[in-house]
């Protein structure tokens, strides 16, 4: 299979692979994600019941609550944060809370190109994610 | 980003590790979003205060920073906190109060103001044109739309930050170029009440993300309606502020209309249930202002709450001393006008409250995930019909 490579933009420095979860919804942290168990409860969502923990977590962007920021915090320091946060337009609250919890993170990115599920190398110093293992149903695609 | 002489001391460490780290967070921002240089702001307002939202890893990092010395250089304001001191505070246990304190102290060793509400306008109106770091999400889209004072939607930590330097990054709506609006939104039906106009928001957020809507064909708007539509608007989307009913300057502008039939679904969609009967009516996100006191004490005038069900308006400590006649009006009817907090970062399931019915797009939108409650949206009049009899 050909290795995908995708440029964006550097906010948070760090590098991981792990699993890649994608939505296509915006994500509120407070409220959105509980913050015991770091699922997803926010009704409706596309990733409602799914768990952030060690994923490389890709969304378009954040909404909602400036709160959010502290609830990343909060998750990183119980390790249950997202490896990685990759966004198509940064939130600046996504953003702060990003900095201050210290997870690698990269926006400017078409998250279309990634399904949930393939493994992904984040680099969050270059700004640069590279598909390393497509999902299943997704290699039937390209 | 250029940095002055002595912003750059503090960067380095000059002025102790709690302003290093909040400048290091202003210019890690601003650099992020193409900011030149730092700009002085009037107020910062400042949330993530209620225990019950923050946690406890969060407080370690403030208490890290009041211990550090981190002190406020500007008037800073703070959002609601997790209860009221006299109705709710003592029917909660010993160890929630104490954490809850705890914070409130670490805020006030800082040098912030106890105001505890989410519209510090109603506190001190900020200048027109005046910059502000505002996070609040609600207070910031209110700032920028009906005051005309100039704010980011901050996250929490940033605003603190801003607070300790005084300053914020020069990026955003902070420049009047990025002030202008990029999409049209036509809205054909006429509202009848509050709950239309935070609908609207609901639902405008979900498409708007970060752009900068004029709205067409509001009408009857007044400030308590546009306050509904903006925290509404900030609740789904990244959007900082609205216009409505002004001619976009130029031509070529993305548009987009609004059926009745959206805001008729956005409004079914809110509620999580049709059965009404409330544990709890909630009037007050955001708090309210002296005007919708009045409106809910002349709406309660001559009956009483319904035994088994609560009834709380919210508003700030300020308001509520100058709505003297109409709170005892609210309170003899049997309704509580609780000052310094939030429903939905109050403790409403240690309480025992399951339903809870609010004529506020904002919490309807937060209260199923965030006090685990069946929620009913309705507006004002129909909320006070529910809990009220005689």
């Amino acid at each position: 299979m050909q290795q995908i490579t995708l440029k964006g933009r550097a906010i948070v420095e760090g590098r991981c692979k792990a699993q890649a979860l994608v939505s296509t919804q915006p994500i509120s942290f407070l409220g959105g994600v509980d913050p015991t168990s770091g699922k997803i409860v926010e009704k409706n969502h596309d990733l409602h019941g799914e768990c952030i923990k060690d994923k490389v977590l890709c969304f378009p962007h954040g909404h909602g609550s400036t709160v959010g920021s502290y609830v990343l915090y909060s998750l990183a320091k119980k390790n249950i944060a997202p490896k990685a946060i990759v966004n198509q337009t940064a939130d600046p609250v996504v953003v702060v809370g990003a900095i201050i919890a210290d997870i690698p993170m990269i926006d400017q990115i078409d998250i279309n190109q990634i399904r949930t599920d393939d493994i992904v190398e984040v680099d969050a110093y270059a700004g640069v994610i590279k598909i390393l293992t497509k999902r299943e149903s997704g290699a039937s695609c390209i | 980003m250029y940095l002055t002489k002595e912003e750059e001391r503090i960067y380095d460490g000059e002025h102790g590790w709690a302003n290093q780290t909040c400048m290091k967070i202003l210019v890690r921002l601003g650099e992020l979003f193409n900011a030149t240089k730092l700009i002085p702001i009037e107020s910062a307002h400042i949330s993530g205060v209620s225990y019950k939202t923050l946690g406890d890893a969060p407080v370690e990092f403030l208490e890290t920073l009041a211990d550090a010395d981190g002190k406020v250089r500007i008037r800073a304001t703070l959002n609601p906190q997790s209860f009221d001191p006299e109705y709710l505070g003592k029917r909660l246990p010993e160890h929630i109060r104490e954490k809850q304190l705890n914070i409130l102290r670490q805020f006030k060793k800082m040098g912030f103001t106890q105001s505890l509400t989410c519209t510090p306008y109603y506190l001190e109106k900020p200048k027109q044109n005046s910059h502000l770091a505002w996070a609040e999400s609600s207070a910031v889209v209110y700032a920028n739309s009906v005051l005309g004072a100039w704010t980011n939607r901050e996250g929490g930590p940033s605003a603190l930050a801003a607070a300790i330097i005084g300053k914020t990054p020069d990026y955003g709506v902070h420049k009047a170029e990025d002030r202008k609006p990029n999409i049209l939104v036509d809205m054909e039906t006429p509202f009848q009440n509050e709950t239309e106009f935070g609908a609207l928001g609901i639902y405008l957020g979900k498409i708007l993300g970060d752009k900068i809507p004029i709205i067409l064909g509001l009408k009857d708007t007044s400030e308590e309606k546009l306050k509904q539509l903006g925290a509404a608007l900030a609740t789904t989307g990244m959007v900082n502020m609205f216009y409505h009913n002004i001619r976009p300057e130029r031509e070529r502008i993305e548009k987009i209309s609004v059926e009745a039939e959206d805001i008729k679904q956005t409004i079914e969609n809110l509620s999580t249930t049709s059965k009404i009967k409330p544990d709890l009516v909630f009037i007050g996100c955001p708090h309210c202002s002296l005007d919708e006191i009045r409106q809910i004490a002349q709406l309660t005038d001559g009956k009483k709450v319904k035994a088994g069900t609560e009834f709380w308006v919210c508003t700030s400590r300020h308001v509520k001393k100058r709505a003297g006649d109409y709170v005892k009006q609210i309170e003899s009817s049997g309704g509580h006008v609780l000052t310094d907090m939030c429903t939905i970062v109050s403790w409403t399931e240690t309480l025992g409250i399951k339903t809870l019915m609010t004529n506020s797009a904002k919490t309807a939108y937060y209260a199923p995930t965030l006090n685990k409650t069946e929620t009913v949206f309705a507006p004002l009049k129909q909320c006070l019909k529910e809990v009220l009899k005689g």
